[in-house]
């Protein structure tokens, strides 16, 4: 590049000049955020803010699993009863005089 | 998809996991205790609370029972394997198949009294009021079946059933 062209670079960049900011700019800047009105929060948002909660997800999970076992011992007696009865049935009554 | 709604979700898969998970665990653990019992008296003593005292009377009772039932069982199908032998090649229920039905029928109609006799004996080892119940459970079970047989045949062809 010729010199002087790179002379004249300098000298254009300095003279540029730099728009300076009005005055009390950033006052101006905070007052426009805090008055942005906020997007209200919809029931989606209300319910996921909930679960997020470490409390209620720990107690949710924890009333999900003692439910769980709970239903499942039930369920299982259950089944262990009607094959205790299917058992003792079969042995007393044979299918051929049911 | 948004982002309250996507946590939502994940929220729902996480406890149908957790709760399919612990209800599985529930339900095998039982189910294995239980495996380990091969009597055939369990069902007994667990439904009608019977003592221990009552529980061997009864076990003597069904020991008793057993090798007469064991021989119906064994009259009835040498009876059957003779009537499927007179049915067999023929077009029309003959004379002697005719027979062996009777047999067959009477056979099974004796070991179905020994069998409600067994039930009488048995109730009657228990505390009265169990007893009632074991003999109507099992009354139920055995001569009930075929009363539903009936009724739903019945129904089907619409004409009064056998118990009407």
């Amino acid at each position: 590049m010729n010199p002087e062209d790179q002379k004249l670079s300098s000298l254009l960049r300095q003279s540029k000049p730099a728009p300076s900011l009005p005055p009390r700019f950033a006052e101006h800047v905070w007052r426009r955020i805090e008055h942005t009105p906020e997007r209200s929060a919809t029931w989606l948002d209300t319910l996921a803010a909930m679960i997020l909660r470490p409390r209620i997800a720990w107690a949710t999970a924890t009333v999900l699993l003692i439910s769980g076992l709970l239903l499942g011992v039930y369920q299982g007696n259950q089944t262990a009863r009607q094959a205790d009865l299917g058992r003792y049935l079969a042995s007393v009554a044979p299918s051929a005089v049911r | 998809m948004n982002r309250p709604l996507l946590t939502i979700l994940s929220a729902l898969v996480l406890a149908a996991a957790i709760f399919g998970a612990s209800y599985w665990t529930g339900q095998r653990g039982c189910l294995m205790c239980h495996a380990q019992s091969t009597d055939n008296l369990t069902w007994l003593r667990d439904e009608f609370h019977l003592s221990d005292a009552e529980m061997a009377r009864i076990r003597e009772l069904h020991e008793g029972y057993m090798p007469k039932c064991m021989e119906y069982c064994a009259a009835i199908a040498e009876k059957k394997a003779e009537l499927q032998s007179a049915l067999a090649g023929t077009t029309n229920v003959t004379p002697q198949a005719q027979a062996k039905l009777a047999e067959l029928a009477q056979l099974r109609a004796q070991c179905q009294a020994n069998m409600l006799q067994h039930f009488m004996t048995v109730s009657q080892a228990m505390p009265p009021a169990e007893g009632r119940r074991y003999l109507a459970e099992m009354q139920r079970l055995t001569l009930g079946f075929h009363e539903e047989l009936e009724q739903s045949m019945a129904s089907m062809t619409n004409m009064p059933s056998a118990r009407q």
